[in-house]
Formats: structure tokens, C-alpha cells, sequence
């Protein structure tokens, strides 16, 4: 919380204490890695841990780091933690943040994958990844319209209708790859009316 | 297949993509249908195994350079998978609080619909690789509804559809023995 310098009557900012790579690396490895419920859940957690208990970030570094993270592509969660650990401890914070949230749950990935690779011809193996891969089917379209919810408001509906459908036939019916309909769609953006901020 | 290949092949999926499996489309035109060196069930089984385990969903291209080439596959996805997080550190230097400029958001909002689209499309040859029989479609229909309705947790979804394929195969089994 902001306090009043009695001298100078200026409003600062508190002196953050400066956590070790050590302590950031723990922190990230616990709350970044085993936090089941995706991005946001990990956000919040990050959040209690960062912010309210440790006070070792600011709010308004916090809210900056989770609304730059979304810009960038890739896994918004590794850009966010690696923005986090740059704000705490500059850039050998950044690489210990993001090496503390992407290694230990890469490797568990590994782990898993070598055992669906063993186990490939078990039978009853191969019966429960029927069920499974038919729920990641489900999953795959869910994720579809989570992304493009947010755009489904009333202002923008007719951007989503005209962008999506034209993607869907440049990719599907006219065969082009998914990298150039993405690069097609964001120089569109550069001619299209503004978002409303 | 060269691992500095499946590196740029995967790190141009991530970076052309925002949100987990939304590189899914790019992962699924170079490995599977242009160099042929994934499967669409590996494909399929990398989602399973990334909403099996916490952390990012992003991580199913680590499970992909897995199937693709091993450790070397693995390691190549996980760096394909952290480097473009790293863009991050020269925007909030340099950038900081004026990316959040209309016109940038106008393009990144374009980008964003496309890849929703194009994850919509690369649901189709998954889902025909996957909902081969009555069984099976019934489940990806039921899972879809719990996902969009509930609150209930990925794992637990992906657990009963394993769980009902499991459980009907016995049954089935059961029933050829007698």
C-alpha cells in the first residue's frame, strides 16, 4: 500500500523486499507447476503467494505483467511468470521464473508420454484412450469457443462471424496452411476499425 | 527428423498462436500432414496427456517432440514451448504500459478469432480419428455438455470417458464368454 513521506508529504511507494533466485524459483516451481484448473487459477494463486502474503510486487506490476502476457504469443502462463520474475529480479529473475514454471511439469508431460508410449499395445489400455481421446475431442472444440467467446459481444459479433468463417475456408476448404491465415488475419486487423479499449 | 527442424516447426506453432492448443492447427499441418512424422492419435494423445498433468496446455507440444523424436524431440518442444515467453521481457522494458495501444489490440483481436477458427477446424480430423463408433460419439457429445455446462475439472471428464470405454469393453467381453 502506498505511504506518506512525512518530509516531503509525496506519496510513495513501500520498499519491496528483493527475494532471492532461490525464493523465486521455490515460489514458481510450487505455484506455477501444480496448480490444477489452468491459467487463471495458477494467476490467482501466484497472486496470493506474490502480492497479498509475500508483498514482493506491486498490484499494478501484477496487473501489467498478466495484461502484457496475453498480447504475447505462446503459453500466456510462462510469458506472465518469466514478466513476474523480471519485475523481481530483472532478467536472471525472468530465466529462473521461467525455468522454475516450465521444467518441473515439462518433464511430468515426458514422464506420462513414455508411459501412453509403453502401454500402446495394452489392450485395456487402448480401450480407456478410446474414452479419453474422444473427451479430448470435446475439449479441442471447447477450447475453440473459449478463445473466440470474448469477441462474441453484440459490437463485434459481425467481426467474428466474418474473420472466423474465413479462416475456417481459407484453412479447410482452400488448403492454406494455418501460419498464413493467421498472418492473412492479422494484417485484416490493420484495416479494421479499432477495439474499443 | 533433425531437431533443429522440430524446433522452428514447433516454435513457429507457438508463436503464431494464443492460447494453449491453439497451435494445434500449425503442429498438425507440418508433423502430421506435410513431414509425416506424427500420427493423428499421437496428436490426440498429447492433448490426453497435457489435461492429465497440471501446468500449461501449451505443454502437449513438448509431449509431441516426444513422440517425434524422443528426449531430443522433448527437449526441442520445451524450448519451442519458453522461448517465445521471453518476448516478454523487452516489452515490458521498453514498452511497458503503451502496447495497450487500439490498433495494436485491433490486430491482436483478428489473430485471435483466425485461430480459434482454424483450432475449430483441426477439431474435424482429430474427432475422425477418434469417434469411430456410436460408443465413442456419445461420449465426445456428453463431455462437450459437462465442459460447456459445468464447472467440473478437465481430468475428470477425460477419467470417465476412459472409465465408460473401459467398463464397455468388459462388458462386452463378458458377454462374448457366455
Amino acid at each position: 500500500m502506498p505511504i506518506k513521506n512525512p518530509m516531503t508529504h509525496a506519496i510513495e511507494e513501500p520498499r519491496r523486499p528483493h527475494p532471492t533466485l532461490s525464493q523465486i524459483a521455490s515460489l514458481f516451481i510450487r505455484h506455477a507447476n501444480f496448480t490444477m484448473g489452468g491459467g487463471s487459477l495458477t494467476a490467482a494463486a501466484i497472486h496470493q503467494q506474490l502480492v497479498e502474503k509475500r508483498h514482493w510486487v506491486s498490484q499494478d506490476d501484477f496487473t501489467l505483467c498478466f495484461a502484457l502476457a496475453r498480447l504475447i504469443p505462446g503459453t500466456n502462463l510462462l510469458a506472465f511468470c518469466t514478466g513476474l520474475g523480471w519485475v523481481l529480479q530483472r532478467v536472471p529473475g525472468a530465466i529462473t521464473a521461467l525455468l522454475a514454471a516450465s521444467l518441473p511439469c515439462a518433464l511430468m508431460v515426458v514422464a506420462l508420454t513414455i508411459l501412453f508410449d509403453a502401454w500402446r499395445d495394452n489392450l485395456l489400455f487402448n480401450e480407456a484412450l478410446r474414452g479419453a481421446m474422444a473427451g479430448a475431442v470435446a475439449l479441442t472444440i471447447k477450447t475453440a469457443w473459449i478463445i473466440a467467446r470474448p469477441h462474441a459481444r453484440k459490437a463485434e459479433c459481425l467481426r467474428l462471424i466474418g474473420i472466423g468463417l474465413a479462416a475456417f475456408t481459407l484453412y479447410v476448404f482452400l488448403k492454406i496452411p494455418a501460419i498464413e491465415v493467421l498472418l492473412l488475419a492479422g494484417l485484416l486487423g490493420v484495416f479494421l476499425p479499432p477495439v474499443k479499449a | 527428423m533433425n531437431i533443429f527442424l522440430l524446433y522452428v516447426i514447433l516454435l513457429k506453432a507457438a508463436a503464431t498462436s494464443f492460447a494453449g492448443l491453439a497451435a494445434l492447427p500449425a503442429v498438425h499441418d507440418a508433423l502430421i500432414t506435410h513431414y509425416h512424422v506424427l500420427t493423428e492419435q499421437q496428436l490426440n494423445e498429447a492433448i490426453v496427456i497435457t489435461r492429465s498433468t497440471p501446468g500449461a496446455v501449451g505443454l502437449f507440444i513438448v509431449s509431441v517432440g516426444y513422440f517425434v523424436s524422443r528426449w531430443p524431440g522433448a527437449l526441442a518442444g520445451w524450448l519451442a514451448m519458453i522461448t517465445p515467453a521471453l518476448t516478454i521481457i523487452p516489452i515490458l522494458h521498453y514498452a511497458g504500459r503503451r502496447v495497450e495501444h487500439p490498433r495494436v489490440k485491433t490486430v491482436l483481436q483478428s489473430v485471435v478469432i483466425a485461430s480459434a477458427a482454424l483450432l475449430f477446424a483441426a477439431a474435424i480430423p482429430l474427432g475422425r480419428d477418434a469417434l469411430t463408433d456410436p460408443l465413442t460419439m456419445t461420449i465426445a457429445t456428453i463431455s462437450l455438455a459437462l465442459l460447456l455446462m459445468t464447472k467440473i475439472e478437465t481430468f475428470w471428464i477425460l477419467l470417465g470417458g476412459a472409465s465408460v470405454t473401459l467398463i464397455a469393453s468388459a462388458i462386452g467381453a463378458i458377454n462374448k464368454i457366455s
